[in-house]
């Protein structure tokens, strides 16, 4: 991920656990899974937890990315699961969870990335998992626990946010974004009718970065940035 | 040989002489146009058998591509970014194909540079070339500073990848500023025209 590897000066920081925050169609999703496309062909392991969208229909709507191996998922280096199935599994099928629950959900997720030894892990949406904690204070304790649980197993984490187009939270429920080492926000920024797609870097624990507005482009090739202009700039 | 046939030459034995990673101004008449790109794509970029990028923002990239066919020029390695199709034409009959990727206005300047970026990184060939026609077009829908801006950032980028980069401007709807600005970002002018 040349483009954002060079606005973190190297990359995310191993074990990091990200908030990849934005509205919709501003590409969170498709930057995300070329995060675990990039560490599964250098041989890590990759997980994808899919809340909200069925994993079958994501890949049939995935850029026609040009690195993107198909033999990956084959032979089990980057996999795919509906937390939906695992929600049925574990028997939770109250519209909220418990405090117990939660401690259940988080021990699930962080057995399944040790047995499949996974290094980079996406959860899409972690907004839609919270719509079923209801309160900061469990909101708090899923995302400190998971992401302890995360980085215990030497595994990088990419949490994908979810907020309304003209929010200036990083998150629905304002905790998130305190816990994760690092915050990525992707926007739509409209200029003289314009609408273009933006990523900025606002935190990342463990290495300098830029604190600049890019613009980016969602391509075969990946996720290209490149400056913000500001003699258009709006805000 | 005949008056054109001289200035396409003289243009591609001009480009020849520069290195690669070179930005070069390429300022011309409204009538030496068609000298241009038979100098500039067949002379030069087809003889060197480089990829061209070729970002029109002044006539569509279909009515180029008619006339590198009535000129007899290779397009197979021209790959157009058109900044004008979209909003000449709308998105229903502006085509974006393996050849064409649509910028939907000259006034999307990042989006122009993504594209040309990702034609860079998708081309195999060593050397490529990015042709710039014009920033006259572009100063129409864009204020000097952001194409001033651009101009640096896209140049600069250019020059780390080690392609070639030609501007083109017209002399007619030239203005002191946007001589100043192209000349900020390139190494070498080419003049070819009344005075040329």
């Amino acid at each position: 991920m040349e483009g954002l590897d060079t606005i973190l000066y190297g990359g995310i920081p191993r074990t990091n656990t990200i908030l990849l925050t934005g509205s919709c169609g501003t590409g969170k999703t498709s930057l995300a899974l070329e995060f675990l496309i990039h560490g599964a062909l250098k041989g890590e392991n990759s997980l994808f937890v899919s809340v909200t969208e069925n994993s079958e229909k994501l890949l049939a709507n995935i850029i026609p990315y040009r690195f993107f191996d198909r033999s990956l998922i084959k032979s089990g280096r980057l996999v795919f699961v509906d937390l939906p199935i695992m929600y049925e599994r574990l028997g939770m099928t109250k519209p909220e969870l418990s405090m117990e629950e939660i401690d259940l959900l988080v021990a699930a997720i962080a057995d399944l990335a040790k047995e499949l030894g996974t290094k980079r892990l996406v959860i899409d949406s972690i907004t839609s998992i919270c719509y079923k904690l209801k309160t900061s204070e469990k909101i708090r304790d899923f995302v400190l626990k998971l992401s302890k649980s995360l980085s215990d197993l030497n595994c990088t984490s990419i949490l994908v946010g979810e907020v309304a187009a003209q929010s200036s939270a990083y998150s629905s429920y304002g905790v998130e974004e305190a816990i994760a080492d690092g915050i990525i926000l992707m926007a739509n920024m409209e200029r003289r009718g314009d609408l273009l797609r933006t990523l900025q870097v606002i935190k990342m624990r463990g290495t300098m970065h830029s604190r600049a507005k890019y613009v980016l482009d969602l391509t075969p090739m990946g996720v290209l940035l490149v400056p913000l202009l500001k003699g258009g700039s709006t805000g | 040989m005949t008056q054109e046939a001289m200035s396409a030459q003289k243009i591609a034995d001009e480009l020849a002489e520069m290195p690669s990673a070179s930005a070069i101004s390429l300022q011309m008449s409204v009538d030496n146009y068609l000298d241009v790109l038979r100098g500039v794509l067949d002379l030069f970029s087809n003889k060197k058998q480089m990829d061209t990028i070729y970002v029109t923002a002044t006539i569509s990239s279909e009515a180029i591509k008619r006339v590198l066919e009535a000129l007899d020029i290779d397009s197979s390695r021209i790959f157009f970014v058109d900044c004008i199709s979209h909003i000449m034409m709308g998105a229903s009959s502006a085509q974006s194909d393996d050849n064409t990727t649509l910028v939907e206005s000259p006034t999307m300047l990042e989006n122009l540079m993504l594209k040309v970026e990702y034609l860079i990184r998708r081309s195999e060939s060593k050397d490529k070339l990015v042709v710039l026609d014009s920033i006259n077009s572009l100063a129409i829908h864009n204020n000097n500073w952001i194409l001033s801006e651009f101009l640096h950032i896209l140049v600069s980028g250019l020059r780390s990848r080690e392609a070639y980069t030609v501007i083109l401007s017209v002399e007619e709807h030239s203005t002191p500023e946007i001589n100043n600005m192209v000349n900020l970002v390139c190494d070498h002018g080419i003049r070819v025209g009344k005075e040329g």
